[in-house]
């Protein structure tokens, strides 16, 4: 849609909205006829209409309109009364300008109406001549394109009836008459154009103007004999005028947010109990198995389930606008900023399908203004110093709209001069913006943020466009407020690169699904270059990273438990899948256990609490109802190169979880690991008397094992060293790999003495070394010491 | 016969002041036991009081963020005050409820072990936080007297308020 459609478009909904008020003001009017905020409601309608429609060219219906004010102006200032003879002609000519902004809809031009009978008699209201020479000469040549306009004149004649006639209108009729006459004329000429130049499709536009001018005056509440004949060839064919509409004019209907945002609540309900549903099928399917109804259920709630996920997205959808709609409005302005500035700059778009949450949407527009504006004053140079710099003489400025992480980037660049770091450090000194101290230690990067200081400009006078020191500021703070920064990056000479990254509050994005563990994470499709199923060993280590190689090259790898801190309780497959996330030129492989799939997520902010976690650009519902994590990939890169430090830090922060209340002596658990029976037993026996859990195994590989099953939690182990199948040592160093138990105290219970032989204990995360023989008394104290046991729980 | 009438009109008037005054004076909290300690907070802070149900974990937040979870469509955080509060975790059970509060626009699920009642008392039984945990920074509001027992009435938009 180009530039004009929009505009068009917003009066036109701004108008029917209008007009809409108008008619139960109006017939409140007739009943209070000294209602003043009433009359002042229409004379505003009357005026806010003519306004846009002087600016859009629309000559009849703004000639219309200035007559109306004049009329309603003086009603409202209490020079005239309003008659029910003036009602009539007010709410003849609001029919009028109904018709008009139909046609309007339907044609993207007004005319074809005659408005000049209904000006007159609104002239003689306030007590002019009514003279109607303007009428004529304006309509006249809009006559020519849009010539169907038999039925309102038929109209006006039997209007004039109704009003009785004085002898100031005696002379309208006949001027009326004679230019009707003219017109009939013109028509004919013009049919017969038409006919041979005009496609199929022009001539049923033209069928069509009967009933689009008709519905209107059908309407129309005064009363009128024509009316009635009219309306009945009016409504067959009105039938066929609304498909047509459609054709012509994308329907738009404007909603309050609020209504969008309970709607969205309500389809969360909707879809929780959608859910609940599914379950409860479930259940039943497996209790009746083989029952005739049971497919009936199935069928039903299949459809509520497909219906409530359409539905979901649908209204999601309804909030998110594409960015076009701001960006519609620039080339527009670049035109007119370039007449006015004598420079040559063109603009290109890119990106304009990129879509945004409609609050963003309306909140970009200001800033992007204020940019453009900036680059056509003080970036573009005029067009013959461009020519002796070797630069092409028309500069271009180019708009790009896209997606980067869990952001909207939206970046303006310019080929102008660039800016100047010195210069702005300059001008801010001598502004007292800023000190000789902050000057000296500013980056060059700094150095350009002073542009959007409040009160700077570098412009030496100030115009029309810019120059005030105002606008930079208000790209700043309109920016922050929604969480967006700007980079700005430039070079003297090349010209100037504004990127404001803004988060997406609400975008819906295609996403891959990952698992890891028991936890699932929504990755930006965008980002995903390939995903590969490696096998372990593909893995190697350079440098304490690990790496793959990826057709010719090292793809650098981490593993997404290790970025979320995610306890690896299950070891799954000696099979793995990598996802090759690209961002720029960068690459990384990311391990994951399982993909899930690609689907469409809706980003939603984690709130103000949580905002800002590394690695996490937002949250998604499910299906489900679950929540699942969007990963940012931009952080995740960066994160990868200092994860490994990290997860050494991080030792202490799993042991709050894992130790549960302990209420009871049997709450605890340890596991006493021996090949010998006889040793296990000599444990148990030692250990029984403090009543806690005893679990038994027979060597490491059984130890770690029961591990995993999770069934327990431990709060101590007693190994032996010597063990078939694991050792002790070895056993100690694999569950020192488990976050989860790294602070889990191993006791070394073994008959090997060695000084060696301790220290090797120590290095694989023995806590205690005990020698046997011992007595029952000494394992039981060092256990209780070990697993913090409570006094209390000693009989 | 009349006079009396008016006496006891008035009388009668001068009882829905009173009790109109003393609902002026009562607040209205909702109690809830966290470890050994019952805690309060009002009731008009609290958007709903639910059962658990599964949520997300969320890297990179102390322990005592859990994670977060889909209440009707908006994902909101979930803390666990026991943790919060400095005491060991303890598994869900059959008492185990979210309170979802909200203050302004800050909202969060708040795991308690189980609720108690909801309390009125008057203002006046409200004493002040103790000395040792006065300031800007308690979360304590006020310390609730009734009968036998002490309530600690905690600042919502302190529970909410983000310290990390």
């Amino acid at each position: 849609m180009d530039e004009f459609q929009e505009i068009l478009q917003d009066f036109l909904v701004e108008s029917f909205e209008l007009i809409e008020q108008l008619d139960q003001d109006l017939v409140e009017l007739e009943t209070r006829p000294d209602d003043l905020e009433l009359l002042n409601r229409i004379f505003r309608v009357a005026h806010t209409v003519k306004g846009a429609s002087s600016f859009l060219n629309f000559d009849v219906l703004t000639h219309l309109t200035h007559h109306m004010e004049d009329v309603l102006n003086r009603a409202r200032h209490g020079e005239l009364v309003i008659t029910p003879d003036i009602m009539d002609v007010i709410l003849e000519s609001i029919d009028l300008m109904k018709t008009l902004l139909n046609i309007i809809r339907d044609t993207s031009a007004d005319g074809g109406v005659d408005v000049s009978a209904c000006v007159a008699r609104l002239d003689r209201c306030v007590g002019g001549s009514g003279e109607i020479k303007t009428p004529v000469s304006q309509a006249a040549p809009k006559v020519e394109e849009e010539p169907e306009i038999e039925f309102v004149d038929t109209e006006d004649d039997l209007d004039y009836e109704n009003m009785g006639a004085d002898e100031l209108e005696a002379e309208i009729e006949r001027l009326l008459n004679q230019r009707q006459a003219e017109d009939k004329v013109k028509r004919a000429a013009k049919k017969g154009s038409n006919a041979s130049s005009s496609e199929p499709e022009e001539e049923f536009t033209e069928e069509d103007y009967e009933p689009t001018i008709k519905v209107p005056m059908t309407v129309n509440p005064t009363p009128k004999p024509a009316s009635i004949r009219d309306s009945s060839d009016s409504d067959d064919a009105r039938a066929a005028a609304p498909a047509k509409k459609q054709q012509v004019v994308e329907q738009t209907i404007r909603v309050d947010v609020k209504r969008l945002d309970h709607l969205m609540n309500l389809i969360g309900e909707l879809v929780l109990a959608k859910n609940r549903l599914i379950k409860i099928n479930d259940d039943v399917e497996e209790r009746y198995e083989g029952e005739g109804f049971l497919e009936e259920l199935n069928q039903v709630v299949s459809i509520v389930s497909l219906v409530t996920t359409d539905l979901q997205i649908a209204v999601m959808k309804t909030r998110m606008l594409p960015i076009g709609k701001v960006f519609n409005k620039f080339p527009r302005m670049i035109r007119d900023l370039s007449r006015e500035l004598n420079k040559k700059i063109e603009l290109e778009i890119f990106g304009e399908e990129t879509e945004l949450d409609k609050s963003i949407v309306e909140e970009v527009g200001d800033p992007l203004v204020h940019i453009i504006r900036n680059s056509c004053d003080h970036g573009i140079e005029i067009p013959k110093i461009r020519a002796e710099q070797g630069k092409n003489e028309t500069g271009t400025i180019k708009l790009k709209a896209y997606n980067e992480g869990n952001q909207i980037v939206i970046q303006i660049d310019d080929d102008g001069k660039g800016l100047d770091a010195d210069m702005l450090k300059r001008k801010s000194l001598e502004k007292g913006l800023i000190t000789q101290k902050e000057s000296d230690n500013m980056s060059d990067k700094e150095a350009f943020t002073l542009i959007f200081k409040p009160g700077f400009s570098t412009a030496a006078t100030v115009t029309n466009v810019s120059g005030r020191g105002v606008g930079m500021d208000v790209v700043k703070t309109n920016i922050e407020k929604l969480n967006g920064i700007i980079d700005i990056d430039s070079e003297v000479g090349i010209g100037t690169s504004m990127k404001l990254k803004i988060p997406l509050t609400l975008a819906i994005i295609q996403a891959l699904l990952v698992g890891v563990q028991e936890e699932h994470y929504a990755i930006p499709l965008a980002s995903v270059l390939e995903t590969v199923r490696i096998s372990k060993d593909e893995v190697y280590t350079v440098e304490g990273r690990s790496v793959m190689r990826l057709r010719e090259d090292v793809l650098p790898l981490v593993h997404i438990g290790d970025i979320f801190e995610v306890e690896r309780i299950l070891d799954s497959s000696e099979y793995a899948y990598v996802v090759v996330l690209g961002l720029g030129t960068s690459k990384l492989g990311l391990i994951v256990d399982t993909l899930v799939g690609q689907e469409e997520i809706v980003i939603k902010s984690l709130g103000e609490f949580l905002k800002g976690i590394e690695g996490i650009a937002g949250a998604t519902i499910r299906g489900d109802g679950g929540v699942t994590l969007i990963v940012d990939v931009i952080a995740i890169m960066d994160m990868s190169k200092r994860v490994k430090t990290k997860a050494l830090k991080d030792t202490t922060s799993d042991a709050a979880m894992s130790t549960r209340e302990k209420t009871k002596a049997s709450d605890y658990a340890v596991m006493i690991v021996d090949d010998s029976k006889t040793d296990r037993t000599i444990m148990r026996k030692a250990l029984e008397p403090l009543g806690i859990t005893l679990v038994e195994a027979g060597d490491g590989q059984e130890a770690l094992s029961i591990l995993k099953q999770g069934d327990y939690n431990f709060d101590a182990m007693l190994v032996d060293i010597e063990m078939p199948r694991m050792d002790g040592y070895s056993l100690a160093i694999e569950i020192k790999k488990y976050n989860r138990y790294k602070n889990l105290p191993l006791i070394a219970v073994t008959s090997r003495t060695g000084k060696s032989d301790r220290m090797r204990g120590v290095e694989s995360g023995m806590v205690e070394y005990i020698t046997k023989p011992y007595s029952a008394d000494y394992l039981a104290s060092v256990v209780q010491r070990n697993i913090n046991f409570k006094s209390e729980f000693l009989r | 016969m009349s006079d009396k009438l008016k006496q006891v009109i008035s009388k009668q008037r001068k009882h829905e002041e009173d009790s109109l005054k003393r609902s002026d004076d009562i607040v209205q909290l909702v109690g809830f036991v966290i470890g050994d300690e019952e805690y309060a907070v009002p009731i008009l802070a609290i958007q709903e009081i639910i059962k658990p149900f599964p949520w997300t974990r969320v890297p990179q937040v102390p322990k005592y963020v859990v994670g977060v979870f889909n209440m009707r469509g908006a994902v909101i955080p979930l803390i666990d005050l026991r943790l919060k509060f400095g005491l060991s975790p303890k598994k869900h059970n059959e008492e185990t409820r979210f309170i979802v509060m909200r203050h302004g626009d800050d909202i969060a699920g708040f795991v308690i072990d189980r609720l108690t009642m909801a309390i009125r008392i008057s203002k006046s039984k409200i004493g002040p936080a103790p000395e040792t945990a006065n300031g800007d920074d308690t979360a304590i509001d006020g310390v609730g007297k009734q009968e036998d027992r002490i309530i600690t009435i905690l600042k919502v938009n302190k529970l909410l308020e983000r310290d990390f």
